[in-house]
Order: C-alpha cells, then structure tokens, then sequence
C-alpha cells in the first residue's frame, strides 16, 4: 500500500463516559451522538458534506431510532445526501464502525468516514413480557365491547413481570450465560483469585484518577451539557470528567463487595467488574493523503486489524484470538507493541487474557502456533485506566479503545499500539495502530 | 340564485381606480368546468400574492354578475393562483389613504355587499349554489372575511398556512362582515379570541376551532374543494349544538363572558385602543340579531376608526415595518445567502438568549464560553425555552429536538471555521473585543461577518486592525432578546453594504425588525433611552415619586415606567450606559448620580429583587411589593418636583428624548423620521398607537414643541441642577426659527 492510501485515524474525541441513571439518565442515544459528532466536526473544521458516509457502532439503539447512524447524521447538521448505517457486534460495535469503513475505503468505496460508537445504558428499557404482548394483540384485534372484555378477561398478575433488556442483553442466548458467568468460567480455567481481581480493579481506578488529574483525557474528551434526570431543561452542570472513577476505591472496599454472578463461590464482583455506563466516541477515519488535504495531523495509521470467533462460554479469551491474527497481519510482535489498550470487561477476564498471551501450551493448543504471543506487560497494557474505572457504554468502547491507543501512541512515545476487546458471543477484535510522521 | 333583473350597479368608493390598474376583469380568472362548476382564481396581474384592493374588487363583483345571470352553474369555488397564495387580505394603502369617516364607509360597505352577493348565492344564504372558499397559505384579514361568506372553507395543510382577523392588530376591527360571520360559524367566546387577540393560527388549529371546515394537502386543494361544491364530497360544519343556546342566545352567558372580556381589554389597551372594545360589543350581540343589522352597525363603527388617528399610527408602523424587509436585500435587489451556521461567543444571558434564538430559527448555532457554568445555563434555558414552545403546540416534537440539537455547546477555543457569522457577546471592553475579533479572523472565511453585540462600543473602533475590516458590523439586539422585536444594524465606517444586508437578513430570519443606525455612541435606541431613563431620575430627585411617574407614563402609552424598566435592564447595566453616554456627548448628558448607592449595594433590580422597588419571586418571576428604603435622595436638595402634573412628568421624559431624536435625525443616525418612529416603537415599546416617537412630536405641532421645551428648560426643576437645561435646548430641526 502506498503511503498515501494508508488508513488513518485523521481526529477522535469523545464524552466524558457516566455511570448509567447519573448525569445523562435522560438522554437519548440520537442526542448523545449528534452532540458529539457536531463537536468532532467543528473541532476538525471538516465539511460535513466532504464525508462519504457516516457508520454508528451501537447496541441498544432506541426503539424509535433503530438505523442510528442516519439519525445522529441527521440531527448533527449532516446534509442529507450523506448516508449513514448502524454495525453492531456487541461490544466491538464501535470499533466495527471504524474497520468497516477501513475495509470499504480500501475497497474504493469513498475516502472519508465519521465513525463512532454511542451507547446510552440509562435508557434501556423494560418491555412487556411474551405473555402480556399476546394479550394485547388480542386487545388490539378485538372489535366489538364483548370479545375486548374476553381479551381483558386473560389478564393475569404474571404478565406484569417485565423483561429486563440490560440483563437480557448482557446474557449469550446461545449458552444461556450472562456475561458475569463467563467471567467465572474463566475464573475456574485460570485459577484466578478474588486478591488478584480486586487489585487488579483498583490498579484500574488508581491509574484513571492519576490520568484525569493529569489532565490526560483532556486531549480526547470535550464537555458534555446532557439530559440529566430532571429532564433536558434542567441543565445542573458540565460533565467533564468520566465519573467511574472512584477517587477512595480500596483493597479493603473491593473486598467487602459479595459475589456477584456466581453468588455462593464467585470472585467476580461489581467492583471488579466494569460499570454500566452511557457514552459516545468517534473518529474521523480517511487516508493519509485525505487527511493532509483536510489539514489534519492524523493520530494515527491503522497498520492491520483481525476478528476472532471462540467459546462464547469463554468469551473473555476473544481479546488472545483475535490479536493474534492481527499481530500477524500487521507483521509484527507483541514485544513489538509500545501500547496496549484492551477492554476491562471484568479483572478477571483481562488476568485470563494475559495468562493465555503468556502461554505456550495455549498458543499451541487453541492459535496453532508453537510459542506464546508474549508478555501482556501491565506498563504498557492500560496505562490510563480501563473500563472498570472509565465504565464501559458497549457501543462506544471500541471506539474509546480506539482513540485513547492512538493519543498514547504519541503521549507514550511509541510506535505501536494494539486495542482489543472481547465480544459477548465469543468473539475478539483486534487493532494494530502505528504512529503516522508530522 | 338572484331573481333581480336590475341589480343597482355598484359605485366604487371615493372616487376612480388608481391609473395603472389594470383592466376590469383581468383579476380575476372566471374558469368553467364541467357540471355546472365555476372557479373564481384571484390572479391580479400587478401583484404576485393578490390584495383585495380596487381592482380586484371590481372583478370580482363583475365575476358575480356573469354567475348570477348563468343558470348552468351549480357549484362556485373560489381560490387563488397556487395553493399556498391566496390573498393578503384588505389593501392597507387603500386604509392609508383614507381621509374621512364617509370614504371609510364607503370602503367598508363596498367590501360588504361584494361579499354579501356570494353569501346570497350560496346555500346558507338562501342561494342555490354550493360556494366553498380553497385557502391556503396566508389567508388574513379580508381574505378570510371573503372566505366566511361562502358554504365551507377548505383550507391548505401546510406549515405556511396562517388564517385569522388581524385586523385589531392596524388599530381597527374586522369590518367585511367579520365580527357578524364568525361568532355566528364558532360562537361567541372563540370568536372573541380570534377577533381580540388578532391571532393568525395555523392549519391545525384553524381547523380545531372551526375557523375552516376541512385540511387537505395542497396538492388535493382544488379538486376536494370542487368535489365539495358539486356535492360529490361530504364536507359536515361542525354544529355548535347546545352550545348556541347556552351561550350564544343566553343573554345572561352573553352578559358574562362580555364583562370579563371587557375587563381583560381594558387591562391591556389601558383605553388608548378604541377598536378591541367595539368589536366585542359587535360580537357579542351578533348572534341576537339579523345579519343584515348587524352589518351596518359593523360598518357604521369600523368606519370612524378606519380614519381615525390610532389607525393611522398602526397602519404607518406596519407599512414601515414591511419597508424594513427590504433591507435584507442586496444593493442588486437580491435576496443575500442564508446564514446556516453562526457562532456566538459568550454565554451571558445576552449570549445565551441570542444563541438559542438563532437555534430555534434554524441555524446550527455554536455558543462559546470559557466557564462551563454559564454555558451549562444558557443550554438548560434554550431547552426550556424549546420545551415550552413544544408544551404550547407551537412547535412539533421532532422540531422541538432538532432546535435543541442546534445548539452546540463548547468551551473550546476553536471549531467557528464553517460559521457564516459569529456574534461577540463578550464583556464590553474594546481590547477583549479585538482580541475575540482578531482570533475568529483567523480562522473564519474572509467573508464570514463578525458582528458585535456591543451597545456601547464603536463598532468602526473595534474593526481596527482586523484583516477585512468590511465584514465588522454591529448587531444591536435589544434585551430582553425574546420580547423585544427590534435589531440595531450598525454600520461601522468600513462596514460594506452586503453585510448589512446578510446581517439584517439574518435579523429578519429571526423574526425581528432591522434598522440600520449610525455608528454614534449608543446608536439610537440607547441614546434616546438615555435622557429618558435620566430625566425620571432627575424628577425623583426634585421631589417626584417614583411610583408617580412610573403611572403617568404607564398612561401615556409606555409598555412600562421607567423607574419599572431601569429595575428591569439593570441599575448596573443602566448606568454603565449613561455613562458612556455622557462621555461621548457631554453636558446633556450627565447622569443623575443618585443610585449609585443602590449599585454599590449589589441591588441591581429584578435580577436581585431588590432595585429602585422590591421583588418578590412568585411563579418564577419578580413581583413588585414596594419601594426600596435604601434609595434616599440627596439630603437637602430643591423639591421643585414634588407637585408636577402627570404630563408635566410625561413631558420631562419624553421631550427630553423628543430633542435627542431631533438631533439623530439632524445627524443621520438613522434614515428618516419613519425609521426612528419604527425603532422607538420595537425597540423601546414606545406607545404604539402615537405611531412612534417622531409621529407623536409632529402631532405637537414644532412650534408649541419649541415652546415647550423652552418652558421646561427655563422650569425651576431644571434650570438650575447639575448639567442644567442643555438637554431641553431645542436641538436639531427644532433649533431653527
């Protein structure tokens, strides 16, 4: 590939990420993207008529906003001769976003992209039960006063319990295990401690607060004036920082924490586990040459990226999968990566992560290679935090991952970068980000 | 249909049809279609939207001739050349131009009978014909009025659509058989509403109140009103039913909604507007009596007010006011390119209101503050602001969300490259103005307007030294932004002519009414302002009580006292103002120095609830409750003014602004009489009825104006104070013998 057509990531910024039901428990995903997607464009000064197409990364799309990626367009000022469309692939919605407009770009599909990611937790709602929607269907259909009262007739109080969308979400329909439990799995395979888990949680929050008060997030994130409970008139205060942080987490706290998948035998916990979060982030995804014409310093190339299919009741392993294949596409070596961002879905997943990465009866049992990928080394793995402090809105955080590898490519001084998460359904993916030249 | 043989021909009123009319009949299209339909199209060859003026009139009252004398014909459809052009109502100029109560009958009685004949054809009139009226886009005043005369009126779904009775609004009443038809298709109290407050409403709610009988989709317009007129269609009045004895015949229901009507009336016009209580009386009493009766007694009392003096204010305002939309043109007669995207920079409560104005009227806005409070309250207000507009119907949901969207929040330095304009609402000091003017210039286009908020700044100081100095202009929106419809353009001394035509264009997007004023110290609205404000001061001092001349100018015709409006802008803002005015023009000028105790104290006015009178919050808004104890004149001063008249209290303050006007005129600042009488009226609510404030001192007469001023400058209350009697030294053209 020539230089010029190398893939970069040309600008990114994203919201402050809030704990769900807090500061933006009354927004609507629309609004959380267009709010970013405006201020992304304005800050880069692209013309929005210059994109090619606009792709959304989101999981929980609202019901009445269903091909996000056209109304965040819309509601951004975006003309309306630019297209736009929603991925999904769980939590790597939004890094799907920004590899499908890669592999269409390299396509010859049109050369500039704005792809984000965008997830508003608080607003996932409950629905009516199988039971209760049959009875008014039945309603619905009636049409004289006497077959109504008959369809009001087959109410029962069990129709009144509602199904849940976060936890049924967050739950693998095709092994019937939440999320939660497939951390325990792991648990069990790697023979993982609750110390271990718990520090690894705090480590998160003490490098988050140590980056925020650094002012590290600065350069990635822009002020957020959201829909807050009291409905978007009752604006109380800027959001400027991610609000996961816990400034006073502690092994003493963490430990008094219960179980909370596995109740009677489990170390996953809600503290080591990542928030439920609502955010947004996005980037502008062109060719180096593109983004030189639209005066921007890229932040960087995307040198290769890998999707990776595994166990989906050990789902957290996606992240060794999928990096594999990446690295090798990229030609290089874990020892290679100066930088590496990979998704805290729960401490314990990460730990398993980094056992597997080091293994070579791993490597050779599962990726077909004789020797182990290498060390995970916790100085370059997460530097900043991760999503047990920093939270994790599903859609977004592939696109976070994302934007937070490639400022600390330049930040760390590095020349490599790797994001990766794992995927509910057990899947990874991976990215391999280099840094591009003034 | 008519079985006269000899109607008694019509004479035009007062006397002959202006030259350049164009030849009878041609206004008005006269098409037969098959099945005994005809279509009436108003198509007058001089306008582009018809006027039901002279000419007009005339054709349609040949067009009748030639239906009445057909006996082929079943249906009449009347209607304009597009869907969304009906007619704009009466002709104002013809209103304008009337000089006598008997011309104004003749007017009003010629109106009457043309549309009396289509009531007389149509079936409810005891005709044969189905007549049904198309409408569609503005349909006010006489062209609704022609519209009640037929069967049904179906009316054009369309956002543009606006149909209502104006009339109140030019200081008259409906006179075309409005205030007889109405009540009589929605009852009393609804029409009472249409016709007092002079609403225009949308298709929607024209249709929820009865005012048209049917919406369809432009396209469907003409072909559902034909269908209807042949009775292929079903198109059922919605009857008032019970309602119509309970109310409208009740005498004691009738009785009642009058007397409270009345109250509200008299609350509002404080009786400086005779028409609002004459149509009530007509409304109310019409449904009681014969529509022939009714009509003459409707035309017997619009007629003296058609030619009576608040008529004549309102009608010239509302022409000055159309004249002001010509200024959103360019110098080539063009319309300027739209502004899509703006910039404000600056989250006060002036920043912030200009910013969600600009949102709402669809332009991507982007509002800049360094403290991320102050956006965050001019974000919560905008969507407030939105919200309420949604909760009153008077925008739809998806249009509330997408005007909140609009705003973009940041408190980032860059990100105004695409702005078409930006808007400085930043403190008011000449170095931090440069510099916001100096950073945007480096990044905006070279044609981007940078237009400051300033009120008391020179806009030709602050375009010093910024690279294309021709797109600094200044953009004197009046506070309160949302209440206040006026917009000062000021043209700085290297301002080019096309941004002052974007810029005013912009204004008029917002819905305001742009002047354009010179670049002198407080442009016009503040400089006239000034000596106003100042010379209550000055009366209080002297002895006179506040409350006092708050009333007597509340009587004159002012929207507020002064004392009331100094409480409201600002004991702070107010005085910073009067200074910069006494700094630029001297003597005359020097401010009265007695609240200055009050701004020391942080008691500012309504924003604290404490200023020259005590607040109190109630419903979220100040309430009045007495005077501040802390406001003391100065120990041992004069009382020269502790007995003065209510127009001797009028005539202090309002002259004092008279000869400042004088000296504007003299000196340019704005470009006439007209255009200072339309800013005086929008910028600063001057008694509309006086017509504005140059109306009102040529009413005097100049030379008892001089007189008076000489008088009040030799009073005993003036002559001798600090800064003397320069202020009531005629001025300008006043100052010639």
């Amino acid at each position: 590939m020539t230089e010029n057509s190398t893939i970069v990531l040309a600008a990114g910024l994203r919201l402050p990420q809030t704990r769900a039901g807090g500061a933006c428990a009354g927004e609507d995903a629309g609004h959380l993207g267009a709010t970013l997607a405006r201020e992304l464009l304005a800050r880069t000064g692209v013309d929005p008529a210059e994109l090619s197409e606009v792709i959304v990364g989101c999981v929980g799309p609202p019901h009445d906003q269903a091909n996000i990626g056209r109304v965040i367009a819309l509601r951004a000022g975006i003309p309306r001769s630019v297209p736009g469309f929603t991925v999904a692939r769980n939590c790597a919605s939004g890094m799907q976003a920004v590899t499908t407009a890669a592999t269409k770009i390299r396509a010859g599909e049109g050369d500039t992209y704005l792809c984000m990611g965008v997830e508003v937790m608080s607003a996932y709602p409950l629905h009516f039960n199988r039971k209760a929607t049959a009875m008014f269907a039945r309603l619905a259909s009636a049409r004289s006063l006497f077959s109504r009262l008959g369809a009001m007739a087959g109410f029962r109080p069990s129709m009144l319990a509602p199904r849940i969308t976060l936890i049924e979400g967050l739950t693998d329909p095709t092994v019937g295990m939440i999320m939660g439990l497939t951390a325990e799995r792991l648990v069990r395979d790697f023979a993982i401690e609750r110390d271990e888990a718990d520090a690894f949680a705090l480590e998160s929050h003490e490098r988050a607060r140590a980056a925020r008060d650094r002012g590290r997030f600065e350069r990635e994130t822009a002020p957020h004036f959201p829909f807050g409970k009291r409905g978007p008139g009752k604006v109380g205060a800027a959001v400027q920082h991610d609000d996961g942080i816990r400034d006073d987490q502690s092994m003493e706290r963490l430990g008094r924490l219960r179980p909370y998948f596995d109740k009677t035998d489990g170390i996953v916990t809600v503290g080591n586990s990542c928030g439920i979060t609502d955010g947004a982030a996005g980037l502008l995804v062109t060719t180096e040459a593109r983004a030189r014409d639209l005066g921007l310093q890229p932040l960087a190339a995307l040198r290769s990226w890998a999707w990776a299919g595994c166990d989906p009741a050990r789902m957290g392993l996606g992240p060794v999968f999928a990096s594999a294949r990446a690295l090798d596409a990229a030609g290089c070596q874990l020892a290679d990566v100066g930088v590496v961002e990979v998704n805290e879905a729960f401490a314990a997943q990460v730990i398993a992560c980094r056992r597997a990465f080091a293994s070579d009866e791993f490597a050779q049992k599962h990726l077909g290679r004789s020797q182990a990928l290498g060390h995970l080394s916790p100085e370059r793995t997460n530097r900043n935090g991760g999503a047990i402090a920093l939270g994790h809105p599903v859609g977004a955080t592939g696109a976070r991952l994302l934007l937070t590898a490639a400022h600390e490519l330049s930040v760390s001084d590095s020349e490599l970068g790797l994001a990766t998460l794992c995927i509910g359904g057990g899947q990874g993916g991976a990215v391999v980000l280099e840094r591009v030249a003034a | 249909m008519s079985t006269e043989t000899a109607k008694p021909k019509l004479e035009l009123p007062f006397g002959a049809m202006p030259e350049d009319a164009p030849e009878p009949g041609s206004c008005i299209r006269i098409e037969h279609a098959d099945d005994g339909l005809v279509r009436l199209v108003l198509a007058p060859p001089h306008r582009k939207l018809a006027v039901l003026d002279l000419a007009l009139m005339r054709d349609l009252d040949l067009a009748l001739d030639e239906i009445e004398n057909d006996p082929t014909v079943r249906g009449l459809v009347i209607t304009g050349r597009e869907p969304l052009s009906f007619a704009a109502g009466a002709d104002v100029k013809a209103i304008e131009a009337v000089e006598t109560v008997e011309q104004a009958l003749e007017l009003v009685r010629f109106g009457q009978r043309t549309f009396d004949r289509i009531a007389l054809l149509s079936r409810h009139g005891g005709g044969g014909l189905v007549t049904v009226a198309a409408v569609g886009g503005p349909v006010p005043g006489g062209a609704y009025e022609l519209a009640l005369a037929c069967d049904r009126i179906v009316c054009a779904d369309d956002p543009k659509t606006r149909v209502g009775l104006p009339e109140v609004k030019l200081g008259i009443y409906p006179g075309w058989g409005g205030t007889q038809r109405l009540p009589r298709r929605i009852g009393i109290p609804r029409a009472l509403g249409a016709i007092l407050s002079g609403r225009l409403y949308r298709a929607r709610a024209a249709k929820k109140l009865g005012l048209v009988d049917r919406l369809t989709h432009p396209e469907y317009l003409v072909r559902v009103a034909s269908d209807i007129a042949l009775d292929r269609l079903e198109c059922p009045r919605r009857e008032r039913g019970l309602w119509r004895y309970l109310i409208d015949l009740n005498p004691l229901a009738r009785d009642f909604v009058k007397r409270q009507a009345e109250k509200t009336v008299r609350r509002q016009t404080r009786g400086h507007y005779p028409a609002p209580l004459k149509a009530l009386e007509l409304v109310v009493r019409a449904p009681g009596i014969p529509l022939p009766a009714g009509l003459e007694e409707e035309a017997r009392g619009v007629a003296p007010l058609i030619a009576g003096p608040v008529a004549k204010s309102l009608v010239g305002l509302f022409g000055l006011s159309e004249d002001a939309k010509k200024l959103g043109l360019l110098p080539s007669g063009e319309k300027p390119a739209r502004i899509g995207r703006a910039g404000v920079i600056g989250g006060g409560v002036m920043g912030g209101a200009i910013a969600s104005l600009l949102a709402e009227k669809h332009v991507d806005t982007r509002i800049r503050d360094l403290d991320a409070g102050a956006l965050a309250q001019a974000v919560g207000a905008h969507r407030a602001q939105i919200q309420k507009l949604e909760k009153r119907r008077s925008i739809d949901k998806h249009e509330a969300m997408a005007a909140i969207d609009r705003l973009e929040a940041t408190t980032a330095g860059a990100g105004f490259g695409r702005c078409d304009l930006v808007v400085e609402a930043v403190a008011e000091r000449l170095e931090v103005k440069q510099a916001v003017f100096g950073e945007l210039a480096r990044e905006l286009a070279d044609d981007a307007i940078l237009a400051t908020n300033t009120s008391s700044l020179s806009v030709t100081q602050i375009a010093e030294g910024i690279p294309h100095p021709e797109r600094v202009v200044g953009m004197h929106v009046i506070n309160p932004v949302r209440r206040m419809p006026l917009v000062e353009i000021v043209r700085g001394e290297a301002t080019s002519d096309e941004v002052v035509a974007r810029t005013a264009r912009l204004a008029l997007d917002l819905g305001k009414t742009p002047v354009v004023v010179k670049d002198v110290a407080g442009f016009l609205v503040n400089r006239l302002l000034g000596p106003y404000l100042d010379e209550a001061l000055r009366l209080w001092e002297g002895g006179a009580d506040p409350e006092a001349v708050d009333r007597a100018l509340l009587d004159f015709g002012m929207p507020m006292g002064p004392f009331e409006l100094i409480d409201e802008v600002g004991l702070d803002i107010a005085a910073h103002a009067a200074e910069s005015l006494e700094e630029a023009y001297g003597v005359r000028m020097q401010k009265s120095t007695s609240l200055a105790a009050l701004v020391e104290a942080g008691e500012l006015g309504k924003k604290t609830l404490r200023g020259v009178f005590l607040y109190e919050e109630k419903k979220g808004r100040p309430r009045k409750t007495g005077r501040n104890p802390r406001l003391a004149r100065p120990v041992g001063g004069p009382r020269h003014d502790s007995s003065l008249f209510p127009k001797d209290l009028v005539d202090r303050c309002v002259l004092a602004m008279v000869n400042e006007a004088a000296r504007c005129l003299a000196e340019g600042v704005v470009a006439g009489p007209g255009v200072l009488d339309l800013a005086t009226v929008f910028g600063m609510g001057f008694a509309p009825f006086r017509g504005g404030l140059w109306r009102f001192a040529t009413s005097l007469g100049r030379d008892e104006l001089r007189g008076r001023l000489e008088e009040l400058a030799q009073s005993p209350g003036v002559k001798d104070r600090p800064g003397g009697p320069e202020r009531f030294t005629p001025a300008g053209e006043l100052e010639l013998g």
